[in-house]
């Protein structure tokens, strides 16, 4: 008895601190021995399971051959995409050709320039049975007349439907297969990949040409405003670095102090310009303009300056006249068709653009004498010289002589072109020397002849007289600027005021802005620009009257460049004889008809002077130095 | 044992009369309670330590014990994918925020297993795949586990794979989720959309606004600017780790290795190969392998059997033709193999299109032209093929670059989630976005190549002038000359002294030169050569002319026709006194050379044009410690700015005008040869030193220097724009 009591109370005493033990401590070796769910607070990342080895994969290896083809699907509700809706077959051999439908009744001025633009364009065809693409104008509004369906309609297959002003016109027909080109489309209607975006051609906009960029210095100036903002009624508020930003989540409450409005219709000259697709909230806007102030303000001076260059850039290569809108438009869809040999997009995105880096030649940048920087290559090391042998024909021996004597030049081109026969003995030279028979006209001196194997060109009349290390020099300058022409004799071009255009001159000046192409280095590309991408008007130009060849290669490569020419020096003594002084004083063979105003007709046919000028020579670096002329590696150009 | 003394203290009446062995039991028996109880107290106190164990253990659960959520029949369901969805419409970019990184933030929702009314699971919970993925964002910089701070939320649902879903309750399980909202900001991933018989491409699963990253998107599906197209995960690629090829003619020129094509395909592939020959090859499923090898593995033409993927790189194009799904696993197959890929799926959106250019790596070619596919291919000259070759090289090279971070990321295509954060944050953050080059020009290419930051052909205007920056220490004397001297050219628009001597004030301001022009001093903290080429505010012209205080040997004209140069070359150095440099082949370095040469590779800064934005490139972005050297060296600064405007544009120094004496640090020397010898080895060893710093010889070495059109000419004095060049 006593002993079970004790006993007893000995289990009373234990059992009441198992009681205490799990009052006390239970819940937390609970915690303990059960893991609870993770807590918000602390940082933990996704779990490493214990069994992640074990998981499925999301697909068995038996189950990916699974897919049985089905025939390709048809597209849905009438939309379309490029494979369903555009026939390419009609596309093969010479690219894209274009047929435009003729405006019928009155047309606007933009109207009559688009239809000029692709009708000068070397796209354009007259045979819709021969075009790949056919062009419909939608009418703009102020006509007030809304076209019929045309007549080679065919449900819009190949078609595109130039909208130049968003819904002006009530859709007379359903458009069906074929493609919108529209100023600010819609994103619900907009078809990426099928579709084109274009740019809002106002009506005063140049139909070629354009006037360039206006950014004329690479950086900004100190104090410009950073940042303007798009207003209604055409003004701008400019607002400075200096301005305190909103916080970003909260809704800013402040006064646009530091703001300043500017009632004008140019542009303001500030680094960034936000516009807010007109949306009436102007007020609430420039508020978060601000914000997005401090986002502008950390971005670094290398990326603004980036950013300001390549605006320029596109304005200049695709914006700046209604046929660079038109061409850019009917571009892109040529590199649809194209598929693997379009443009790369290097070439849209860096001077001097895709219209002027034309695919047909290469699609590998490095064959073009502009990407050379990006692409980490060099030009190479070796030229052609093409000798244009025009009457009296005498086989210029000793030119061959002299340019056959450099190192660089890998072969030799005489093109015949004129009416005594061809001599049947060449001299020996180290190189090969090859003879095209011309077609006796100037335009011949630049057509892309597949004979030609190396990038650079050396163009020479047979008339012309070089040295061995005049012909070394002038290679080894071109190979430090392989995308411009570099000449040895020049001319310059000037406003004359008193006729009211433009005007050029072979006298010696202190600038110049063309090389004459009877002797200068150049890049077989422009060839392929001469013969391919030049309207045929102006090559008829040149071959009626050949001294407007070479102002009219100058400006391609102004053009292109939108830099100078390089000249190089020049033996003193033959530069009194000037041999290659086109239609001068000098000993040309038959008097010359008066030079025709081809400078002013080229450049009505480019819509804007390209040409620039330049002051300097490029001489070698110890050129006429008072130093022993033992040390100098061209001492020849220095004979007097 | 202190807890047992006390109780024998307390309780001496009670023990002695137990049984020694029931004793020695009980004893034991409170002890352990009682110790017991002051440790569970002593945890009380420590929150801390249970929390951290706690940790570890989280880590390690298994993925059969996530809580069991179960969804009523009736629960609500998403509305349908809206295709009219944009970012600026079904995006809510105001949970981003602002931060300071640029960065978007990702949430992931805790992993949970879905059940029905019935108690039967709604999918797999989650697989293999998708644990990567989850686990490679919860690693990267995105992550974050508060969910009010995310900008982007990923459900833990897996949806990879359509065929293992039950598509209403997924969607059910989607909408239930805490911050669903319609699904705005929610990123779900797919890579088997649709299934039989139409084969939708896009997951058929309602989602309402959730953005969708998916494998086998076609125009009609993807949202452009919205979704994101992601490549098919190979389960071999993971597997297989193929040796690198490089670029090169390879023994098949085009190869098809897909199984199960659609018959019309199959036909036009072998009529392929009947009419090229042993140039094509054309595999298919092995029909009789032994048992135990892998048939996933291996694929036959005839009797031949291959290795698969090996196979792949002996072809120069692969096939990637579509099935049913438009996203193929065979695309990421082929891309590890080195191998251009020839993709033949009319409306098929490829992989990263947003960012990545595929034109670049692949040729696209439509499906009726399939036949024609070899004359396409045939076209291609042998240079671009080398180049998409290369492309296809760098993406193994990007690959390390984003499995730095997490090293079992390292197939092919598992990077992606990281880029799909990536593109969906340069939507976000468009102004900090990556530019185009930077996902797709590969970093080999880009050791040769250059981009010039002033690439604009543009001749600024002569009005705008420029400003002289005089650096200085107290020669005061010739300081003025200098001064007086550069005020007569004409287009000078400012002029900056930049005063070093920190001991010493500079003249009073009545002492100055009168000049037409700005005469401002900026006084320096600290003796440095550097401070030359600090980006003032005071310069408010591109041009600068950093000129030393004892060249006082240039004329105006000289001057003058150095700024007119400058313009026509405004991303280079123009100066005067030239340089060179060679590579010493006795001692194997490169070696300084200041003699009458016929070539130049550098131009002295105590007398050059340059763009103001080389100042902040000097400033702020010269490598190494270059800037460090050339202050404690006090010398080589100019060495240092050829370097490094050479190594930026890819191009060479101008040279103008002849050479005359220049009083220039090589001839200050008043004893002659001893001090001249010991400056031209300091000078070789600077170009050494930042040859090394740079990894590369970026100088360019060239034979001209320009001089006025008419130079030496026989053409009358008085003509000349620039009469008075070289005199002196």
């Amino acid at each position: 008895m006593q002993s079970w009591r004790r006993r007893k109370s000995l289990w009373l005493a234990l059992s009441a601190s198992w009681l205490l033990l799990v009052l006390l401590g239970g819940f937390s070796l609970l915690r303990l021995a059960l893991p609870p769910r993770p807590r918000p607070g602390a940082s933990q990342g996704w779990p490493r399971w214990l069994d992640a080895e074990l998981l499925q994969s999301f697909s068995q290896p038996r189950e990916l051959p699974e897919d049985t083809a089905s025939p390709p699907q048809a597209p849905h509700g009438g939309s379309c995409n490029w494979e369903a809706c555009f026939d390419t077959s009609k596309c093969r051999g010479d690219g894209l050709k274009v047929f435009v439908y003729p405006a019928v009744g009155p047309i606007s001025e933009t109207h009559r320039r688009i239809l000029a633009s692709i009708e000068g364009s070397r796209f354009h065809t007259f045979s819709p049975a021969g075009a790949c693409l056919l062009l419909l104008l939608s009418l703009d509004a102020q006509t007030g007349e809304c076209s019929s369906m045309p007549l080679q309609w065919n449900r819009g297959r190949n078609h595109l439907v130039l909208r130049l002003y968003p819904a002006a016109c009530p859709r007379t027909f359903q458009l069906g297969q074929a493609m919108v080109a529209e100023a600010s489309p819609t994103v619900d209607s907009f078809r990426p990949g099928f579709d084109v975006a274009l740019p809002f051609l106002p009506e005063a906009h140049p139909l070629r040409g354009g006037a360039p960029g206006q950014l004329r210095q690479h950086s900004p100036q100190p104090g410009v405003a950073l940042l303007a903002l798009e207003e209604e009624r055409g003004g701008w508020r400019t607002a400075d670095t200096g301005s305190s930003a909103c916080p970003w989540d909260g809704r800013c409450e402040q006064d646009p102090g530091p703001g300043q409005t500017q009632h004008q219709e140019t542009l303001p000259n500030a680094t960034f310009c936000l516009i807010s697709g007109h949306r009436p909230e102007a007020a609430s806007r420039f508020l978060q303009a601000l914000q997005v102030l401090a986002a502008l303000q950390e971005m670094s001076p290398a990326r603004v300056l980036a950013l300001r260059q390549q605006t320029q850039f596109l304005w200049d290569a695709y914006f700046s006249s209604v046929e660079k809108v038109i061409h850019t438009t009917l571009e892109v869809i040529q590199d649809r068709i194209f598929g693997t040999s379009a443009h790369p997009s290097l070439l849209w995105n860096s001077p001097p653009g895709a219209l002027l880096a034309l695919s047909t030649f290469s699609t590998s940048p490095q064959d073009f004498p502009f990407y050379h920087l990006q692409q980490g290559s060099r030009p190479e090391g070796r030229f052609s010289a093409l000798i244009w042998v025009a009457p009296p024909g005498q086989p210029p021996l000793k030119l061959i002589q002299a340019v056959a004597g450099s190192q660089h030049c890998a072969q030799i081109l005489v093109l015949w072109s004129n009416e005594r026969p061809l001599p049947s003995r060449w001299p020996e030279t180290a190189v090969p020397l090859t003879v095209i028979d011309g077609h006796r006209k100037v335009s011949d001196r630049f057509y892309p002849y597949s004979t030609i194997r190396t990038d650079a060109i050396l163009s020479l009349d047979a008339r012309s007289s070089l040295s061995t290390s005049e012909v070394d020099f002038a290679f080894l300058v071109w190979q430090s600027f392989p995308e411009r022409m570099v000449g040895f004799l020049t001319l310059s071009h000037f406003w004359d005021e008193a006729h009211g255009g433009w005007g050029y001159t072979a006298e010696r000046t202190n600038e110049f802005s063309m090389v004459l192409t009877t002797a200068a280095f150049y890049h077989r590309y422009y060839h392929t620009l001469f013969t391919h991408s030049l309207p045929k008007a102006l090559r008829t130009l040149a071959d009626e009257a050949p001294t407007c060849v070479d102002v009219l290669m100058n400006f391609i490569v102004a053009a292109v460049t939108k830099l100078p020419p390089i000249k190089v020096p020049y033996g003193k003594q033959r530069q009194e004889a000037a041999p290659l002084a086109p239609g001068g004083p000098g000993p040309r063979s038959k008097p010359q008809a008066p030079a025709p105003d081809c400078i002013n007709q080229i450049a009505a046919a480019f819509g804007h002077m390209p040409l620039l000028s330049s002051c300097l020579r490029l001489d070698p670096v110890l050129f006429k130095d008072p130093v022993s002329v033992q040390r100098k590696k061209y001492r020849s150009l220095e004979k007097p | 044992m202190c807890a047992s003394v006390k109780y024998n203290i307390r309780g001496p009446a009670l023990i002695p009369r137990m049984k020694t062995k029931h004793r020695i039991y009980y004893i034991t028996l409170f002890s352990i309670v009682l110790l017991g109880l002051i440790a569970t107290g002593m945890f009380q106190f420590w929150p801390h330590s249970i929390e951290s164990s706690n940790d570890w253990n989280v880590e390690k659960r298994s993925v059969r014990d996530v809580p069991v959520v179960r969804l009523p029949a009736d629960s609500p369901i998403p509305e349908r994918g809206d295709l009219s969805c944009r970012m600026h419409t079904c995006f809510d970019v105001y949970r981003c925020g602002f931060n300071p990184k640029n960065k978007i933030k990702v949430y992931i929702y805790a992993l949970k297993k879905y059940v029905d009314d019935f108690g039967v699971s709604v999918s797999n919970t989650i697989s293999r795949e998708y644990n990567e993925l989850l686990m490679a964002i919860s690693d990267s910089d995105y992550y974050t586990d508060d969910i009010n701070r995310a900008c982007l939320f990923v459900p833990s649902i897996d949806v990879l794979n359509q065929n293992t879903l039950r598509i209403k309750e997924t969607a059910q399980a989607l909408a239930q989720l805490s911050r669903w909202d319609r699904g705005s900001n929610h990123l779900l991933f797919n890579m088997l959309p649709g299934g039989p018989p139409d084969y939708n491409t896009a997951l058929d699963v309602p989602r309402d606004r959730a953005l969708l990253a998916g494998g086998g998107f076609s125009t009609w599906t993807y949202r452009q600017g919205y979704d994101v197209s992601i490549p098919v995960y190979s389960p071999l690629s993971a597997e297989v780790d193929l040796p690198e090829k490089g670029p090169g003619p390879r023994q098949y020129f085009l190869l098809s290795s897909q199984v199960g094509l659609h018959p019309e395909y199959r036909e036009d592939l072998e009529a392929l190969q009947v009419k090229h020959g042993e140039s094509v090859l054309v595999l298919d499923k092995c029909t009789n392998l032994s048992e135990g090898v892998l048939s996933v593995r291996k694929r036959c033409h005839k009797h031949q059997v291959f290795d698969y993927p090996q196979v792949l790189q002996e072809a120069t194009f692969c096939v990637v033709l579509r099935g049913a799904r438009l996203g193929q696993a065979v695309l990421s197959d082929v891309l590890q193999a080195g191998c251009v890929p020839v993709v033949i799926a009319d409306s098929y959106i490829l992989p990263f299109s947003e960012v990545l250019d595929w034109k670049r790596a692949s040729v696209v070619v439509p499906e009726e032209k399939m036949s024609d596919v070899y004359s396409i291919l045939q076209s291609i000259p042998q240079r671009q093929i080398e180049e998409m070759q290369r492309q296809l090289f760098m993406e193994p090279a990007r690959r390390e670059n984003w499995s730095a971070a997490n090293h079992q990321m390292n197939s092919l295509i598992w990077p992606r989630e990281q880029r799909d954060s990536q593109i969906i944050n340069d939507r976000i953050y468009p102004y900090a976005a990556i530019s185009y080059e930077e996902w797709n020009d590969p970093p080999v290419v880009k050791w040769g190549s250059v981009s010039n930051p002033l690439f604009l052909p543009l001749i600024p205007p002569q009005s705008q002038g420029f400003t002289a920056i005089v650096l200085t220490y107290d020669r005061v004397e010739s300081l003025f000359r200098v001064i007086t001297e550069v005020s007569k050219v004409p287009s000078l628009s400012k002029l900056l002294v930049v005063w070093n001597n920190q001991n010493k004030n500079p003249p009073e301001d009545s002492l100055w030169p009168k000049i037409r022009v700005p005469l401002k001093v900026v006084r320096t903290a600290e003796n440095k050569l550097s401070n030359r080429f600090f980006p003032y505010d005071e310069i408010e012209t591109e041009a600068v002319l950093a000129i030393d205080d004892d060249i006082i040997m240039l004329t105006s004209d000289e001057l003058q026709f150095g700024y007119e140069v400058w313009r026509e070359f405004p991303d280079r150095l123009v100066g005067y006194p030239g340089r060179l440099h060679l590579w010493d082949h006795e001692m194997n370095k490169w070696k300084y050379e200041s003699e009458w040469t016929n070539e130049v590779s550098m131009v002295l800064t105590g007398a050059a044009f340059y763009h103001k934005y080389f100042n902040y490139l000097y400033t702020y972005k010269m490598p190494g410690d270059i800037k460090n050297w050339v202050d404690a060296h006090m010398n080589c600064e100019d060495i240092a700015m050829n370097f490094l405007v050479a190594n930026v544009t890819g191009k060479a120094v101008i040279k103008v005008t002849p050479r005359k004496k220049f009083k220039c640090p090589e001839c200050t020397a008043i004893d002659g040869l001893s001090l001249d010898q010991t400056h031209m080895v300091e000078r070789s060893e600077c170009i050494n030193k930042f040859a090394s710093v740079f990894g590369t010889m970026p100088l360019k070495v060239v034979e001209h220097r320009a001089d006025p059109v008419l130079y030496k000419d026989d053409f009358p004095e008085k003509l000349k724009s620039f009469p008075n060049i070289g005199s002196l």
